[in-house]
């Protein structure tokens, strides 16, 4: 877990005073199991030192006592952890379920309903430039991989902007960029969206309603993801603008390409985020040397955890206070990830991955497609906080391929609801079996590959096996 | 963000400022300090900050029923006398609905 590597690092660097503060009253009884235990990498280090100091508890312990007391301390919690883990699984499960549902309700109620977001319009993005309405099969093919194929060089390319910008300290860079993409998202795409509800509606609607209507949205959206808003609002405004930039996928990409991109994309995923060298993986290595946060306005977070600092012992155990001011000092976005990242040493790593695209008829509109990693955020409940609880993070980008995924089924599937249908069990399958693994190997892991994989799966298998079948049942009504 | 982990002063001042910023045509944003800050205001026990809460929760209600009563005029007027008004009602209009004289 990612945290168990973050208490290392604690406790290699400073003393957890204030850590080890609610733990005593465990250590008696967890001194002769925490002895008995050996655990994997983190625990190894723990296992020693708990163990001499254990043992031969007096020169050790006597000696160093602050030093002897982190492993103990980070035993204790790898045990709560472990147990906590394991008992809050099925929770965080539910707690990512419904955003995740919510947000591919709206996509396929949108995609249903405003005929705009299929309609071909023969707009691309000029990241996709090749055509898909050629004469032969295989000339299709080919631009589609070639397509494809542009859009993951951009995609890496802009991982790597990302990963070297962090990397030299230019965070007015990265704001600016993170502001610009959601200003752009909460204004520009929900006045398209809105226009082509209302059409599809038939309704008149005059420029002032509609003006003060884009602008409450707006700003109210930007406040809540950028600075400080009631926690339930940020994750409606998270799911709202995933859902949109889904939909702006789902309408500029064409068929094959977007299959493609869905396989490519989790490809990529896989690779980047567990290779050693992969961009996302020395994002977040980097994170975690500076202990600092990684741009939490992109995350959703199932509930906002509010720990006490661990990292700095100078001074004593921080309030809440400290943390709304701490915020403008680090300039990070959003409340909520925020005042989880900062605690316990820093962070929660996440990763994002960001890429501009231009709209190809309109004017110098950016869009941002941000893939972060799924994590855990376990913690051990502390000090005063035993009550909090811990949520799990997903990445906004998840989310966006998630829902681009069932629209795409929605809306190109011969089969409606039963492709629909099946490609959402397959991603919320593959959700479980994500976080499942999250709770076995306790770090940061790809969230899009086992989904998007089984969604693929399950879209072509009921678009061409089963959709027939139920057909040719229907029609002798032969019910089985 | 969870209002119980903040100390008062800055609830306060969160419930201030997101009355000050509703001043720039923005009831909904009022709608969010009523609906947030409503139990701090009325049901919690009371403590020092939370007469001014009080008044700053009152206000943002205030202004909210004020642009409801706006918007809920003009948009009444606007649909039931968008036909007659011809040629300003299709200016006025960001969409215009079509087969409906």
């Amino acid at each position: 877990m990612v945290n168990n590597i973050e208490m290392d690092v604690e406790s290699n660097m400073e003393q957890q005073v204030s850590g080890a503060a609610p733990e005593p009253a465990q250590q008696p009884q967890e001194a002769a199991v925490i002895r008995a235990r050996s655990r994997g990498s983190s625990g190894a280090e723990g296992g020693g030192d708990g163990g001499v100091g254990g043992n031969g508890s007096g020169p050790e312990q006597n000696g160093q006592p602050p030093t002897a007391r982190p492993p103990h301390v980070v035993e204790t919690d790898e045990d709560e952890d472990e147990e906590l883990t394991l008992k809050y699984g099925a929770k965080h499960v539910i707690m990512l379920f419904v955003p995740v549902t919510l947000c591919m309700v709206v996509v396929v109620a949108t995609i249903k309903s405003v005929s705009f977001y299929t309609q071909n319009d023969g707009q691309r993005l000029i990241y996709t430039p090749f055509p898909e309405d050629t004469d032969t099969v295989g000339q299709r093919a080919l631009n589609s991989i070639l397509n494809a194929t542009i859009m993951i060089t951009v995609i890496i390319v802009m991982t790597l902007v990302l990963v070297l910008l962090y990397k030299y300290r230019c965070y007015r860079v990265i704001q600016g960029w993170l502001f610009l993409s959601s200003l752009l998202l909460l204004f520009f795409f929900s006045y398209i969206y809105l226009k082509e509800v209302f059409k599809t509606y038939n309704v008149a609607i005059d420029y002032f309603t509609l003006a003060i209507m884009i602008w409450n949205f707006g700003v109210v959206g930007m406040m809540c993801i950028h600075w400080k808003g009631p926690l339930r609002l940020q994750q409606a405004y998270l799911i709202m603008i995933s859902a949109l930039m889904a939909l702006v996928f789902i309408k500029y990409l064409p068929e094959w390409t977007a299959w493609l991109i869905l396989a490519v994309i989790s490809v990529y995923d896989l690779l980047a985020v567990l290779c050693p060298k992969g961009p996302l993986r020395i994002l977040v290595e980097t994170a975690q040397e500076r202990n600092e946060p990684i741009f939490p306005a992109l995350i959703y977070s199932s509930t906002m955890v509010w720990l006490v600092n661990m990292a700095d012992t100078d001074r004593p155990k921080r309030n809440s206070t400290e943390v709304p001011q701490q915020e403008p000092q680090e300039a990070v976005a959003s409340p909520a990830p925020s005042g989880m990242l900062q605690d316990d040493g820093g962070f929660t790593p996440s990763w994002v991955n960001q890429q501009e695209h231009q709209l190809g008829t309109l004017q110098t509109t950016e869009d941002t497609r941000r893939e972060i990693q799924q994590l855990p955020s376990d913690r051990p409940p502390v000090d005063d906080d035993d009550d909090e609880e811990r949520g799990v993070k997903l990445g906004l980008g998840d989310f966006i391929f998630y829902s681009m995924l069932v629209g795409k089924a929605s809306a190109a599937a011969s089969g409606d609801w039963n492709t629909t249908l099946a490609c959402f069990v397959a991603i919320l399958i593959g959700l479980c079996l994500t976080l499942l693994l999250l709770a076995i190997f306790k770090k940061a892991l790809p969230a899009l590959p086992i989904s998007i994989f089984f969604g693929l799966v399950f879209y072509f298998a009921t678009d061409n096996l089963v959709r027939p079948f139920m057909d040719k049942l229907a029609l002798h009504q032969f019910y089985i | 963000m969870n209002l119980e982990r903040l100390p008062n002063e800055e609830k306060l001042c969160l419930c201030r400022k997101y009355y000050l910023a509703g001043f720039a045509l923005l009831p909904f944003l009022w709608l969010v300090n009523v609906v947030w800050f409503f139990r701090e205001a009325f049901v919690k026990p009371a403590y020092t900050e939370q007469s001014q809460i009080k008044t700053y929760v009152k206000r943002s209600g205030m202004g909210l029923l004020f642009w409801v009563a706006v918007l809920t005029t003009w948009i009444t007027i606007f649909q039931h006398f968008r036909a007659e008004w011809g040629a300003m009602g299709d200016y006025l209009s960001f969409t215009i609905p079509l087969g409906i004289p």
